[in-house]
């Protein structure tokens, strides 16, 4: 898709570019914006001789962070491409190509074999293919009887290079593959612990067939809601008279003594004979506490508290 | 389409944020729909357990037995049984302080329906009158 497109090479002398290229466009470098060399590097894959590039190019480059590195493997030797993308960027905005209509960029190094004839570049220099190296000289230098030539899309390379970015993005491509790579790894993180929960139940549900196989009369819901409804309002009615008699006995301590108790299934009422007035005062808040009714007995210290059930 | 790839940085952050937020609400969603099966099929099984820890109580087939035990905790001169089938009524008479006590921690372990409870104290002699269901 890429080689479709338009290529041009782009010169310092270079001409502005009057067109916009919408659907982008393809450019190819001479040799003034980027330095070669070409080495015997003992490595497979490029991505190892890239790791070496930096150093073959040492004491050459000034500013060497501002560089990248283009490696591709030629017969023998593996050609290496230093270039500033800031410096390109500035220099293709001059000639009026907007760095985010570039699709890829291509050095003349990488086509060096096609340039058979010179390419003149502007009125003062050309682009010649010099022993294999891509060299500007100046025109004057021309064979006269060389016949110069035109670059064209046969030109395209098949591996180029592209800004990052394209020019206007907020974030680098390394930035955007690391924050990529860290949200798509809690997003799996949140897939498998999403996909661990979601059960149903099933360990409740389980242990309700085992205890409904130990209670086969309980497998129907209407039984237990019979059997529930009877016996929850014995419980709360039983429980309320065995508490009532507990907080009674509670109530029995040195100069008080049950006198009598009388309960049924509605109310209680119990006598507690007292020592004297402080022991039924004390019986008395005790009574309150509990929310029971009090009555002191006429003519004695003796108390009566009573209470419904 | 070229604007599109000006941003090509931004859209795969973008689109990699959006996935996170999608695995992070389906997370969430397995978690409450994990909850709210848990809660329902645990209230369930509560009500069972519920229902057979009533049954176990109340509907007891040895609480016949049980109820029985009472003529042993005092001496039977002092007791004046009467049951009918799954109703008793019973008095006690002439209790020392301790049997009166005995006597009362049974009766409140039982798993009976208390309809009618009488205690009377002369001096250190306790008469209890004791009338239950089950």
């Amino acid at each position: 898709m890429e080689n479709t497109k338009e290529l041009i090479l782009v010169h310092a002398d270079m001409k502005q570019v009057s067109q916009e290229y919408n659907n982008g466009v393809n450019i190819m470098l001479t040799p003034q914006f980027y330095t070669t060399k070409r080495e015997e590097i003992p490595v497979k894959y490029s991505y190892q001789a890239k790791r070496i590039v930096p150093s073959l190019f040492d004491g050459l480059l000034e500013n060497t962070e501002e560089y990248k590195y283009f490696v591709e493997k030629e017969d023998e030797e593996w050609l290496c491409i230093a270039y500033n993308p800031e410096e390109i960027k500035t220099i293709l905005e001059q000639k009026g190509i907007l760095p985010e209509q570039v699709s890829k960029i291509y050095f003349a190094e990488q086509a060096a074999g096609q340039f058979i004839h010179p390419v003149l570049l502007g009125d003062k220099e050309a682009l010649v293919n010099l022993g294999g190296t891509m060299t500007i000289v100046p025109q004057i230098a021309l064979n006269s009887d060389e016949k110069p030539m035109q670059i064209t899309q046969d030109f395209t390379p098949k591996k180029g290079v592209a800004f990052e970015g394209r020019g206007k993005s907020f974030i680098s491509t390394n930035e955007a593959y690391t924050l990529a790579a860290i949200f798509a790894l809690f997003a799996v993180i949140y897939f498998v612990e999403g996909s661990r929960y979601g059960g149903d139940g099933a360990a409740e549900e389980a242990e309700m067939q085992t205890l409904l196989e130990n209670y086969p009369s309980l497998q129907s819901s209407y039984t237990r809601k019979s059997i529930a409804s009877k016996y929850k309002a014995i419980d709360t009615k039983e429980r309320k008279k065995r508490d009532v008699i507990k907080s009674l006995s509670h109530m029995i301590f040195k100069g008080s003594k049950l006198s009598s108790l009388s309960m049924d299934d509605k109310r209680f009422k119990a006598q507690f004979s007292c020592k004297d007035a402080s022991v039924t005062s004390k019986l008395k808040e005790l009574a309150k506490k509990e929310k029971f009714n009090t009555s002191k007995i006429a003519n004695s210290n003796d108390l009566k508290i009573e209470g419904t059930l | 389409m070229m604007q599109l790839k000006a941003y090509k940085n931004e859209l795969i952050v973008g689109l990699a944020f959006l996935l996170l937020i999608i695995a992070f609400s389906y997370k969430q969603i397995q978690v409450s729909n994990q909850n709210n099966a848990s809660s329902g099929a645990a209230t369930s099984l509560q009500e069972l357990k519920d229902v057979i820890a009533l049954k176990k109580i109340w509907g007891d087939k040895k609480i016949s037995k049980k109820v029985d035990k009472l003529k042993t905790l005092v001496s039977p001169s002092k007791i004046k049984w009467q049951r009918q089938g799954k109703k008793l009524t019973v008095s006690f008479q002439g209790l020392s302080a301790q049997e009166f006590n005995r006597l009362m921690i049974k009766v409140m372990n039982l798993p009976v329906e208390i309809q009618k409870l009488e205690v009377h104290n002369t001096g250190s002699v306790y008469q209890v009158e004791f009338k239950c269901k089950w």
